[in-house]
């Protein structure tokens, strides 16, 4: 690492900050708010055509034939394209390369593409969808991931040498079986976390451009401008230096707009083919067929502990569904074992993790990847050693807290922790002293912890370069802008960026202007994933403002023949500590820079330290900050109708910082709302046919308004001494703990241990079926 | 085709229309208003919400013909409404989930706005059970809804000349110690 | 996005012009109401009409009145959201009004009309998709296929009645007026129902639904109405209950009721309801062991189908729970209950 990469968590000017660490309003809010805000389907250009996608109905099979003649002869349609067209395979990473624009010779699950129509209006597209004739032989489709695991034929992708496992993993740390026999208490148990999507409310769409001077733009509703860039290219056949994409505004994401996609590529190579602009915007039953949401996962956890609770190993076997596709699946299956291994301090521990292909819509990467799945058995089951301990479930993790500055069991390195005082936080926030455990039968209180990375040094493909990069122009009026390749996709980057570079430069943050997610405009980043964007992106922003400082401090200074430490950029205007008298605006003092320098700019750019495990997969979830999180819910549980009510959910999370503290909440909110819909009402669920059982936002339950408990967001600040100044992650790790700390409050409520989601109600009522009455004296 | 007029934000427009398509089409793809947005494709999300003669309604459920002799109101009309009638800045709703950070990826609040404008002209300053009651056709996906609710709590209580608390997470933010710890 | 298949639009200002233009069309026509049924039920090609006959511009249609006699008048269009909101009509048949107000989500209720709620179409899981999904299924009995997936072999639809106005408008002996080609009749609501799910109810395609008419309810009248589903909005029933109890001026049920929807085809009244519950007094233990036996036969007699979707045993689980609590409510003067 660096010393360019760590600017410290003090204020950049004197004592206090003057940006940071205030709820102002977002770069975009009002034009969010008053419907300017332009979003990729608000796009269109003259002579646009629209295209549409034909899809496998079938879960596996081989293509036999594919006449599109009759599709083609249609009045208005312009191009159809089939596999052959785009016969490169792609994939969002490097090793794993095994989706095709469009089926080659074989569909993988109900919904795979198989031709593009472009045309010129979307009805006429689908009118030629009709009459595309597919001729296939149906294979026979795995829907259950223990028997892909057991039988490789026919393999879903027989190019792969195992059969139809996706991805192995197995690491040991310190002997596990050894630590197992000595502990006092050994839990063991199975549960299971099914699937789960995203469910952005904006669909995916993009616009393709293709010019005269064979220059190709398009504009993407993607989280990772960047990978999607790289893929165009390979795909096309296209240098790179001919393709531009652009991020419009982002309509939602949380994982599901990360890999590069079929509508992404066929819409520009029928921009390519008519040399006409192509929209290609999804219909809502798509964006289910493409999901990349949440794997289902198999999870058999044993744990075990000394008399007084600590810990001494936990051992876990994962079988991982993961659908037609690898996607971002190989990281998965690292990370369902990689980012266990805090909060808590164990010295042994083992994962064995098996990825499988099924005929499913592909799995990848949702909110929390690969983590809230393990973090839910586990938290359960560390619940369920607490009460064979005897311990108060927030004890016994306040017992096993790693503490700060330290490193796990696998070799991660751990820096700042403010897990204690979530704990402490919502301990409080719930009087959870006066009211766990002494609730009326039917209520309870639980408590989940949990940890997530703040990026990760595993770049997708390997490089040296940065990982972030950022860039400042100056203008004379006193207005900076601001160009980072970072994606916003709502969570709130661009005003972050804005924030940070206003801070450094002693700014109104409106005075500073955000461009961003255009390949052709800004540096590099490697996009809006693995929690990464603030803390990368705001470092590099630090790191470019800082120089740019130094040379208007320098060029002022020079002019008033002061001492560089005499001048300081502040609340807009330029001082002279020495001289109250003497002050220049922002703006005056850019163009004395500006006529004493040269015309004004700067870069700046973050990568991370050699972080990781000194073995194979030892950089996968070495992050260079971790957040972490408690919470704990109230629920009601009625004992008729197995329905459970999640009436408070107290979130604690260590953000490092709180950059904009407003935003920190909605992320937090945000999160632990997701988490909640995934325990009690979503569910991404394949039939027997391997159809997606409800693809649509009536039959796929989101939580309303009306369904949403009364959420609070507590704020713990560790600092973390590598963040823009301190800041760590908000947006995915306040997830994970709201599945098991609902769990645990249950138990806490009617005495039932429910280890396999989604919780409903019928679930409810069975387990309360087989529930052995309360023995006095039982309970914790 | 045919020729329909439509009053939209207090305008007339006149515009061509096939009799299968919906208002929502109408509004994006002919009328350039694409503040109302699509996420669902019928009748499931919210996100195409308009005000039909003041009441919330879905445009990508309503034909476009249909709209013909009623009042539309879009997301687009309501800050110059406000403006009309001496307001500054935008409506002091969607001045409300600006500063409390209801925006996030922004792309349903369009429709919660418009369902949250008409709840506030009917009922002035309705308790939150109200709010989540007028809001329970309007999916949001990032927020949790919490900073929704509290925006037009504000909005209410701003207009009625009355106090609001302010969030939770305004409260003193706890800073842990362990930093630097040996 | 997902568009609507092409077809044309007449606009009929009385109710004679639209049946003729029904009745000319036939198979190949469709009324419209709000559209909140019809224009997704197109939209997935269950329905794809030639000729889309809206009745917007019917004003005679979108009345809610009360008439000298007593009777609520409800035009087929007036709006879920009115009917919903309508102090008399709380107040008069409150099972009605909470029905309405569960319905749906708020937009949907300001568009969507009573008698669209009436007309309902059933629906299925295995039924309300797109026409890519279905055929992927190879479709079903009701639309473009010959096979039953929820039933085994099974050769008669079981899509489920989901409409919440239905069970509340009979529990209080409402009825329905039709005008078709041959003039106006009406009739119970009660004899509207058939048990084919393709076509669950018994009237022409050229008869038009104008409105419903529900008699006045009598000094001691109670009614409530519960519903099961997994959110507190949007989603249609995953069972639904009404309830009505008529009490004496002591306080005694002299008559009671209990209607039940999303099972299978048709709404079921669930009979002996009164002979269980006659005579107790709602608060008392009589009643309390009444309501428990009513809920017990409720829990015999109907059998939740793996139509719509959830988990069918628990819906079975359920149905006792529902009509022992909506007769609580009622009996209490409450409801709706919901959640459940």
């Amino acid at each position: 690492m660096s010393a360019r990469d760590v600017h410290g968590v003090e204020p950049p000017w004197g004592d206090a900050f003057s940006v940071i660490g205030k709820p102002h309003r977002k770069v975009d809010g009002l034009a969010k708010a008053t419907g300017q805000a332009l979003y990729a389907d608000d796009l269109s250009l003259p002579g646009m055509l629209h295209a549409k996608t034909l899809r496998s109905p079938h879960a596996h099979a081989r293509i036999v034939s594919i006449d599109t003649s009759r599709a083609a002869a249609l009045d208005g349609v312009h191009a159809v394209i089939t596999g052959a067209d785009l016969p490169t395979p792609y994939g969002v990473i490097p090793w794993t390369q095994d989706e095709h624009a469009l089926a080659l010779e074989r569909v993988r699950f109900i919904g795979d593409e198989v031709a593009a129509v472009a045309a010129v209006d979307e009805e006429t597209a689908e009118a030629a969808l009709e009459r595309i004739d597919v001729v296939y032989e149906p294979l026979h489709a795995f829907l259950d991931p223990h028997e892909a695991a057991e039988r490789g034929e026919p393999a879903i992708h027989p190019e792969r040498k195992k059969g139809n496992v996706s991805k192995h993993v197995e690491l040991e740390f310190g002997n596990v079986e050894e630590a197992l026999a000595e502990a006092e208490f050994v839990v063991e148990g199975d549960y299971f976390y099914h699937g789960t999507t995203h469910a952005p409310i904006e669909p995916h769409c993009a616009l393709a451009r293709y010019t005269a001077d064979g220059l190709l733009t398009l504009w993407s509703s993607t989280q990772i401008t960047h990978y999607v860039h790289r893929t165009l290219s390979a795909v096309l056949g296209l240098s790179p230096t001919r393709i531009r994409v652009v991020q419009p505004c982002l309509g939602g994401a949380f994982g599901g707009k990360s890999d590069p996609f079929s509508f992404e590529l066929c819409a520009a190579k029928l921009a390519m083919i008519t040399g006409r602009p192509v929209k290609l915007l999804w219909t809502r039953e798509e964006v289910f067929y493409a999901h990349r949401g949440r794997h289902p996962m198999h999870m058999h956890y044993r744990a075990g502990a000394d008399s007084d609770g600590r810990l001494r190993g936990v051992d876990a076997r994962i079988l991982i569904d993961g659908g037609a596709y690898s996607s971002f699946g190989l990281v998965t299956t690292y990370y369902s074992g990689q980012l266990l291994t805090g909060p808590y301090d164990f010295p042994a521990y083992r994962f064995d993790s098996t990825r499988v292909f099924t005929n499913k819509p592909p799995c990848g990467p949702k909110r929390g990847h690969g983590s809230v799945q393990p973090r839910f058995a586990f938290e359960v089951q560390l619940d369920e050693l607490a009460q064979k301990v005897g311990l108060d479930p927030i004890e016994i993790r306040r017992g096993n807290f790693q503490g700060s500055d330290t490193s796990t069991v696998n070799g991660q390195r751990i820096t700042s922790s403010g897990f204690a005082e979530c704990l402490d936080a919502v301990e409080h926030a719930s009087d959870w002293k006066a009211r766990h455990g002494a609730l009326p039968f039917g209520r309870g209180l639980g408590v989940a912890g949990s940890m997530y990375i703040t990026g990760t040094n595993y770049p997708v493909y390997p490089n040296e370069m940065p990982q972030a990069g950022v860039q400042l122009k100056v203008d004379r009026s006193g207005l900076v802008t601001c160009f980072t390749g970072g994606n916003d996709i709502g969570q709130g980057s661009n005003s972050v960026v804005a924030y940070l570079v206003a801070e450094e430069l002693g700014m109104d943050h409106r005075d500073v202007r955000v461009v961003a997610a255009d390949t052709d405009l800004c540096p590099v980043d490697l996009g809006a994933y693995s929690s990464r964007v603030t803390f990368m992106v705001g470092n590099a922003a630090i790191d470019a403002a800082r120089k740019l400082r130094r040379a208007i401090v320098g060029a002022v200074a020079e002019a008033w023949e002061v001492e560089l430490e005499r001048v300081r950029m502040i609340g807009g205007t330029v001082l002279d500590l020495g001289d109250a008298e003497r002050a220049l605006t922002t703006a005056e003092a850019f163009q004395l820079a500006e006529a004493r320098l040269d015309t004004l700019g700067s870069t700046g750019s973050y990568n991370t330290p050699t972080l990781g495990g000194d073995y194979r997969g030892g950089t996968i979830g070495a992050s260079p900050a971790y957040s972490f999180t408690a919470h704990v819910v109230e629920v009601a549980v009625d004992e008729e109708t197995g329905r459970i009510s999640v009436n408070d959910a107290w979130i604690a999370h260590d953000c490092g910082r709180a950059l904009n503290p407003m935003l920190v909440a909605g992320q937090m909110e945000g999160s632990a709302y997701m988490g909640m819909a995934e325990a009690l009402l979503e569910h991404h669920e394949v039939n027997r046919f391997g159809l997606h059982a409800g693809p649509s936002l009536l039959d796929y339950r989101i939580p309303t308004a009306v369904d949403t408990p009364e959420l609070h967001a507590l704020i713990v600040e560790s600092l973390d001494p590598e963040g823009p100044y301190g800041a760590k992650e908000a947006g995915e790790g306040p997830l994970h703990p709201a599945i098991p700390a609902i769990s645990n409050a249950v138990w806490d409520a009617v005495g039932i241990r429910l280890r396999h989601l989604p919780f409903t109600p019928a679930k409810v009522l069975a387990a309360l079926s087989e529930r052995t009455p309360r023995a006095a004296g039982s309970e914790v | 085709m045919r020729v329909v007029t439509l009053r939209i934000n207090g305008d007339e427009r006149e515009i061509a229309v096939r009799d299968h398509w919906t208002l929502l089409e109408a509004l994006r793809y002919e009328l350039g208003l694409t503040g109302s947005k699509q996420g669902c494709d019928k009748g499931d999300c919210g996100a195409c919400t308009v005000l039909v003669d003041g009441e919330p309604t879905l445009a990508c459920v309503t034909l476009a013909v249909l709209a013909e002799g009623r009042e539309i109101t879009t997301i687009e009309g309501l800050a110059p409404r406000h403006r009309a009638s001496g307001g500054e800045g935008a409506d002091p709703l969607q001045e409300a989930f600006d500063r409390c950070g209801a925006l996030q990826c922004g792309f349903c609040q369009p429709g919660t706005l418009l369902s949250a404008r008409a709840l506030l002209d009917r009922t002035p300053r309705p308790d939150r059970e109200a709010i989540r009651a007028a809001l329970a056709g309007n999916l949001c996906r990032c927020t949790g809804y919490t900073q929704i609710l509290e925006a037009i709590e504000l909005a209410a209580g701003e207009a009625a000349g009355v106090e609001v608390p302010t969030p939770e997470w305004m409260a003193d933010l706890r800073r842990a110690e362990g930093t630097s710890r040996p | 996005m997902l568009r609507l298949p092409a077809f044309e639009l007449a606009r009929p200002r009385t109710v004679e012009e639209a049946v003729g233009l029904l009745a000319e069309h036939g198979d190949r026509a469709a009324g419209l109401g709000g559209g909140t049924d019809l224009v997704p039920n197109m939209k997935h090609k269950l329905v794809t009409p030639e000729v889309v006959v809206s009745l917007a511009a019917i004003p005679e249609l979108g009345g809610l009145a009360v008439a000298e006699d007593g009777t609520l008048v409800i035009g087929a269009m007036c709006p879920i959201a009115k009917l919903a909101a309508e102090e008399r009509v709380g107040a008069g048949w409150p099972a009605v009004a909470q029905a309405a107000s569960l319905i749906a989500s708020p937009q949907l209720r300001n568009s969507g009309t009573l008698g669209g709620n009436v007309m309902l179409d059933t629906r299925c899981r295995w039924l309300n998709q797109t026409f890519f999904w279905r055929k992927s299924l190879g479709f079903c009995l009701k639309k473009d296929g010959s096979e039953c997936h929820v039933v085994s072999g099974g050769s008669r639809c079981v899509a489920a009645a989901s409409n919440d106005s239905a069970p509340a408008l009979m529990s209080v002996g409402a009825s329905a007026v039709f005008v078709g080609p041959d003039g106006r009749r009406e009739l119970a609501l009660e004899e509207l129902w058939s048990t084919d799910g393709v076509r669950n109810k018994r009237c022409e395609p050229a008869e038009l639904l104008v409105e419903v008419r529900v008699p006045p309810t009598a000094a001691g009248h109670r009614g409530a109405y519960g519903k099961l589903r997994d959110r507190g909005s949007i989603d249609f029933p995953l069972l639904g209950c009404a309830v009505r109890l008529d009490l004496d001026a002591a306080g005694a049920v002299l008559d009671a009721d209990a209607v039940l929807v999303a099972l299978q085809a048709r709404p079921a009244r669930l009979r002996g309801c009164a002979e269980l519950v006659g005579g107790t007094t709602p608060g008392s233990p009589e009643f309390a062991a009444a309501a428990r036996a009513v809920a017990e036969r409720a829990g015999r007699k109907a059998r939740p189908l793996p139509n719509v979707p959830g988990d069918a045993e628990y819906r079975h689980a359920m149905v006792p729970v529902l009509v022992r609590r909506t007769l609580e409510a009622a009996g209490a003067g409450g409801g709706p209950v919901h959640p459940l």
